[in-house]
């Protein structure tokens, strides 16, 4: 019969044809399986990270308590460890120079947004955006060097004639000029963090849609009054978020702050007495500490930085969110 | 009209402070390029390239440090990278409207923004302390851990920015979903995961935290992955805290390498995403 | 023509043409999520005809036509009940490999969608899938295809040029081109033209006019003129329904229903 002659060659190729599906099949399962992993692995790591730091701060958490929170005290010899001191000096570091760095970043974002000539934008938002690639080391580096060197010589001694005697503000720059030190680290900080928080502020404001600034515009505001009445206002969930990302930067900066602040666990009035942060302290001490307990105390603070850092990193990426949610409906 | 007065000096005083602070950070990329020229460019010779690390108070360059950096970066790069794919292809394809992809990518952010020494301490309690030892090949995995969540982030960015009805022709003349992804997602996507992987490299090339406890550094050259390794980062670190005058010197001429690595990889991603804005 | 057609919902509409129907939709319903998008739909496309589908936005067209090769599976919380026989077989069965139904039920979107790749790749692409040729053969049936589409002359020198520098007409028939070069049996084109200029629309609808003998073709339009000059028989939809369904020349001369009529004299939609 014809029709079954017909039909064999085209079953030949119908096989064919399944083999080719069921193969198929098999490719994708395994390509989204693969995929799959991957994705989860990304969450492993956190996951991993938490238990490991756990697990390594357990002997010295579990020895001290919660007076590892609360004591000042740092010796080796009688291994007794408290974190108070480099706590202080990270929550101290991070919040001034974050105040340093907002305002001017900002004003970066405002200038870069509304003022800047078209031409110079594009090349000025890049130059800005490359001191956020510079590795910290080099800021470290360069703050130990040349920065440190002037604030000793110049800043320092200029601040303390100024302020001599004057209530409240004398104990705070007082002592002998280091040159290193928390202030010095603040400093440093605020110039890593600045791109940062300027990028973001950018982006922000890049949100914000152009018919509400004309209309503002259009009944005679300023500039300013546009920027500080209507831009800032849409944004600050945004600004918000690009601040507590800095801050999230600030507080886990390792290199930079490890060069200039002196590595001295104690709690000073003074701004320019030399201190140390929890990562300076872990960078610094790690490969020599000896004992378990020593080395477990600086896990210890790792865990504790890790806690910080993700509590205010969570708070800067839900921040962020709703303003993306914004702009995407 | 005294108050339009008022007004427009107002303005013109916070103008003028926003372009003082645009001339600040400007002034300030200047300072930090300006030093480092000066001081790394008289240390810059050929020995630098070829000769090993010094003992102290001698001349020498930093052949093993940057051999050690470069291997250590690859191998980070070789591991990181398909994993950051894979999860980002995922996030953007497969599990596009999953509540698995909401929670990861919120966990890669966090990730992208952790303080890389918890790195170093996690990549310790990992591999260096089961391993009794410090080595190179752990260096190199917290650098990779420190890969991933960039590439995660671009890929899955990027993908996003392929349109849907590409896919939808794609699977309608019967190409499976992991075709394609491959044949068509990935090459509309291509330059801005190259970027994202550029941008990686840009950022553990500079690292130096999470090196310090897990490839510590060597005096020597090493290509033994289970031996302590040099690297540009931590020998910088070391030489620049040292009291001893060549070796501050070496540290600021590796400082300006890595630097003048990191700018170029940075201007070089970012020409790349610049023509895709153009286009 | 004057044959009378089944009345009622439930019935299959059947248009009056004797070919035996390639696709048969018995009670075909679509959810995106909670929202019922097609409700009790039933009809048959007869084999190697065009068979137009017009409606005013949102009437379901273009969801009933993405049931037939079932590409809204790419897409959470869309799911289809009912069924639709191909060649009797149900596609909507749990069974039925979503890769091979697409390679034999083609698609032509809106807008052209060529892949990132050169113009002989973005055909090969789809033949490589599932079969295995010979170089040789691959160029025969690259520039088949391309013929096919009405191409060949004008790429025939620039096989290697990316499928993106083609104009807007030349990538929607080279999107035509691919889908022909897998040999589908449906083809499906979703408004094909509309984002064409009036010179490439008319070359478009020369193309399905040529391709009508060799396939069974649907054709989604917002554009009446258009249904009326390529198309045998034409589905009215309205609000996920479907209104009526017959001869093109019957609906555009003699519709049954008022909600018809008054589409098609330009009263709605």
């Amino acid at each position: 019969m014809s029709s079954v002659s017909a039909a064999m060659p085209r079953s030949a190729a119908a096989t064919a044809r399944d083999a080719t599906v069921r193969r198929f099949a098999l490719s994708d399962a395994v390509f989204r399986a693969a995929t799959r992993i991957a994705a989860l692995l990304v969450l492993l790591i956190l996951g991993g990270v938490a238990i490991s730091l756990v697990a390594g701060a357990w002997p010295a958490l579990s020895k001290f308590g919660a007076a590892f929170l609360v004591s000042q005290s740092w010796n080796p010899v009688t291994e007794n460890f408290g974190a108070l001191a480099p706590i202080y000096g990270t929550i101290v570091t991070a919040a001034i120079s974050i105040l340093i760095a907002v305002p001017i970043g900002i004003g970066i974002a405002i200038f870069l947004t509304e003022l800047c000539p078209r031409p110079l934008r594009r090349p000025i938002g890049i130059a800005v955006e490359l001191l956020a690639g510079i590795p910290s080391i080099i800021y470290g580096i360069w703050g130990l060097f040349i920065f440190a060197p002037f604030l000793q010589t110049t800043v320092q001694p200029f601040l303390i004639n100024l302020f001599h005697g004057v209530p409240g503000l004398s104990g705070l720059f007082a002592g002998p000029p280091y040159g290193i030190g928390l202030l010095t680290s603040a400093l440093i900080l605020a110039i890593m963090v600045l791109p940062f928080i300027t990028s973001i502020t950018k982006d922000v404001f890049d949100t914000v849609p152009s018919v509400l600034k004309e209309s503002a515009y259009g009944i005679g505001c300023t500039t300013w009054e546009v920027t500080r009445r209507v831009v800032i206002p849409y944004t600050r969930v945004g600004i918000m978020g690009g601040v507590m990302l800095g801050l999230g930067r600030a507080l886990g900066e390792t290199m930079a702050v490890t060069f200039v602040i002196g590595n001295a666990h104690r709690i000073s009035a003074s701004l320019f007495a030399p201190a140390t942060t929890i990562s300076a302290t872990i960078a610094n001490e790690f490969t020599e500490a000896d004992g378990e307990i020593y080395t477990s105390s600086l896990i210890a603070l790792g865990f504790l930085l890790f806690v910080i850092t993700f509590l205010i990193l969570a708070l800067a990426r839900t921040m962020l969110l709703r303003i993306e949610k914004r702009t995407g409906a | 009209m005294a108050g339009f007065q008022t007004r427009k000096s107002k303005n013109a005083a916070m103008m003028g402070l926003c372009m003082a602070a645009a001339g600040i950070g400007l002034a300030w990329l200047a300072l930090i390029l300006g030093a480092l020229l000066w001081k790394g460019f008289s240390g810059l010779n050929l020995a630098v390239f070829t000769e090993m690390t010094p003992p102290p108070g001698e001349a020498g360059g930093l052949a093993n440090a940057i051999v050690g950096s470069v291997l250590m970066t690859v191998i980070a790069v070789v591991v990181g990278t398909p994993v950051g794919i894979l999860a980002g292809t995922y996030m953007a394809e497969y599990g596009r409207f999953s509540k698995l992809t909401t929670i990861v990518r919120f966990i890669n952010d966090i990730l992208l923004s952790a303080p890389s020494i918890i790195v170093g301490l996690f990549v310790y309690e990992l591999l260096v302390r089961p391993m009794g030892h410090f080595s190179g090949i752990a260096g190199a995995f917290a650098l990779a851990v420190l890969v991933i969540p960039v590439v995660v982030r671009t890929t899955e960015d990027m993908l996003l920015l392929v349109p849907n009805a590409l896919r939808e022709a794609g699977a309608a003349i019967g190409a499976p979903r992991w075709i394609v992804i491959r044949s068509v997602a990935y090459r509309a996507a291509l330059s801005g995961i190259v970027t994202g992987v550029l941008l990686a490299i840009a950022r553990i090339s500079g690292e130096t935290a999470p090196l310090l406890f897990t490839a510590l550094n060597n005096q020597f050259f090493t290509s033994n992955l289970n031996a302590p390794m040099a690297s540009l980062p931590v020998t910088i670190f070391q030489f620049a805290l040292s009291p001893y005058e060549e070796w501050q010197q070496l540290a600021w001429t590796g400082a300006l390498i890595i630097t003048v690595a990191v700018l170029t990889l940075s201007v070089v991603a970012r020409g790349l995403t610049g023509r895709r804005e153009t286009r | 023509m004057s044959q009378m057609l089944p009345i009622g919902k439930s019935a299959v509409m059947t248009a009056s043409v004797p070919a035996k129907p390639k696709v048969e939709v018995k009670n075909l319903e679509f959810f995106y999520g909670q929202s019922r998008a097609l409700k009790n739909i039933s009809l048959a496309l007869p084999a190697r005809s065009v068979t137009a589908f017009i409606g005013p936005s949102g009437c379901g067209k273009s969801t009933l036509l993405r049931v037939f090769n079932r590409i809204y599976e790419l897409y959470p919380n869309q799911r289809a009940q009912g069924e639709v026989l191909v060649d009797g077989r149900n596609i909507l069965d749990r069974g039925q490999d979503l890769n091979l139904l697409r390679a034999q039920v083609g698609m032509v979107f809106q807008k052209p969608t060529p892949f990132p790749m050169t113009i002989y790749e973005n055909i090969a692409f789809g033949i490589r899938l599932y079969e295995k040729l010979s170089k040789s053969e691959m160029d025969g049936r690259v520039e088949q295809a391309l013929q096919r589409a009405a191409l060949w002359s004008e790429v025939k020198d620039k096989l290697n040029a990316s499928g993106l520098s083609l104009s807007g007409g030349q990538q929607q028939r080279l999107c035509i081109a691919r889908t022909v070069a897998v040999k589908p049996e449906i083809i499906l084109f979703d408004e094909p033209a509309s984002a064409l200029d009036p010179l490439s629309t008319a070359k478009i609808e020369e193309l399905i006019d040529e391709l009508r003998s060799e396939y069974t073709i649907a054709i989604v339009t917002h554009n009446m003129q258009q249904a009326a000059r390529v198309s045998s028989q034409t589905a009215f939809m309205y609000l996920g329904e479907l209104i009526e369904f017959d001869l093109t020349e019957t609906i555009f001369t003699a519709p049954r229903e008022k909600r018809t009529q008054d589409y098609i004299t330009g009263r709605f939609g």
